[in-house]
């Protein structure tokens, strides 16, 4: 999870190192803790450190990390030649590794000969057949050749052995909303919020998926998760803002027909949320405000 | 950290004196045979200044507090990690090449 903080930690580190101060080693670090995807960065910064001996050296036995990072970040970049030499490098160190032969199906995949990477994953998976990340690269090798079906259908499999697998879930959720099958997505992040409760953006995600869905129940449920995604971010998070007003104005046009017995619980909820978005607005995007307003005034006219 | 830790050490003595003093005027007011009803004065006063030492040292040794609100700017979640085990590498960043002549030299 990145949170605030650190965000703006990497961001500082990234201006610093991209103007030319030093800190390269931390922003590396930083970026393998956080997990976020900035190849080209990681590659430039990488090699700069990995081609000068000294700071290589300096390292001590982070240095062989530091390799298996660029050699990823070399892939994404598709700079296949800068991979291959990092992955020799490592291969001379750690003969007869599995981490190294999972970086070498890696490489064949990002080269494109997809049944050589699957072969190369099958033999690795007959040594250790209960590796999870191999069996997770071959579902992505699968979703990189466009079998979208078979992806499913192995992740499926995936997720009976390793029920505990957020990262997983979170994927098949992102699969199956990429193929409009929201009942199953919903499923999915129903999963997700069990296993992690306080992080809220699974709850937007979720409440996204109720409201495409359609239907007063579903949408009366988005409005619930959207008020607990804002409950656990503390207010600043503005899609779930959005979201309120959005449930609240496709919840009135639907009841306007029948009696309105249940009465909104909290009538004045989609104004809070307006006056709160209005306030974000002001402070962060002050020219926008005026197309804000006159949103917000059709939602609540056409309501 | 090691004003924080003197002053922590110097309250827990002003304790035990008031302590050590209490129990001296006990066995004196059992000399003269009187009740005992509390410690004198002093000693009340010697009290609340070892306590107000030793809360100080209490809350500045340990270090920096760390915040529990779940939406203060360190915990709050802006960006879930990306799935790096389900990364794929045929994307549209293919097309551009960053930067020519990129080599491990070595």
């Amino acid at each position: 999870m990145v949170t605030k903080t650190e965000e703006s930690q990497l961001n500082k580190l990234e201006n610093q190192v991209d103007n030319g101060g030093g800190g390269a080693w931390e922003y590396l670090c930083l970026a393998r803790k956080l997990k976020v995807r900035r190849s080209d960065k990681v590659l430039k910064y990488g090699l700069s450190i990995l081609n000068d001996s000294r700071k290589r050296s300096s390292q001590g036995s982070d240095e062989w990390t530091l390799y298996e990072q660029v050699a990823v970040a070399a892939m994404d970049c598709h700079a296949l030649d800068v991979a291959k030499d990092c992955i020799n490098a490592l291969q001379k160190k750690f003969p007869e590794s599995k981490r190294v032969g999972r970086l070498e199906a890696m490489l064949l995949e990002a080269k494109g000969s997809w049944e050589d990477a699957e072969a190369a994953y099958s033999s690795l998976l007959e040594e250790n057949p209960f590796d999870q990340v191999i069996h997770k690269r071959r579902v992505a090798v699968a979703k990189a050749q466009g079998n979208i079906s078979v992806a499913i259908e192995w992740l499926n499999k995936y997720l009976e052995i390793f029920m505990a697998d957020h990262d997983a879930w979170r994927e098949l959720a992102e699969i199956y909303v990429s193929l409009q099958m929201y009942k199953q997505a919903a499923f999915c992040y129903e999963e997700l919020i069990l296993s992690q409760p306080t992080v809220p953006l699974h709850h937007l995600a979720y409440a996204d998926v109720l409201y495409t869905l359609g239907g007063l129940e579903n949408l009366q449920t988005a409005k619930k998760y959207y008020s607990s995604t804002i409950d656990l971010s503390g207010g600043k998070n503005n899609r779930a803002l959005f979201g309120i007003c959005l449930c609240s104005s496709a919840i009135s046009q639907l009841a306007r027909g029948r009696n309105r017995e249940d009465k909104d619980s909290s009538p004045d909820l989609p104004s809070l949320a307006s006056a709160a978005l209005e306030k974000e607005y002001k402070l962060q995007a002050s020219d926008k405000l005026s197309v804000l307003t006159s949103t917000l005034k059709c939602l609540r006219v056409s309501s | 950290m090691g004003l924080g830790f003197t002053v922590g050490v110097i309250g827990v003595l002003i304790l035990g004196h008031a302590a050590y003093s209490t129990i001296q005027y006990r066995s004196l007011l059992k000399i003269t045979e009187e009740e005992f009803s509390g410690p004198p004065m002093e000693v009340v006063l010697e009290l609340l200044v070892g306590l107000l030492f030793c809360m100080w040292a209490a809350l500045t040794v340990p270090g920096k507090f760390l915040s529990v609100h779940p939406h203060s700017d360190e915990n709050r979640v802006v960006s879930l990690p990306e799935n790096v085990d389900f990364m794929i590498f045929n994307h549209r960043g293919r097309a551009f090449s960053s930067e020519v002549g990129l080599k491990l030299k070595h």
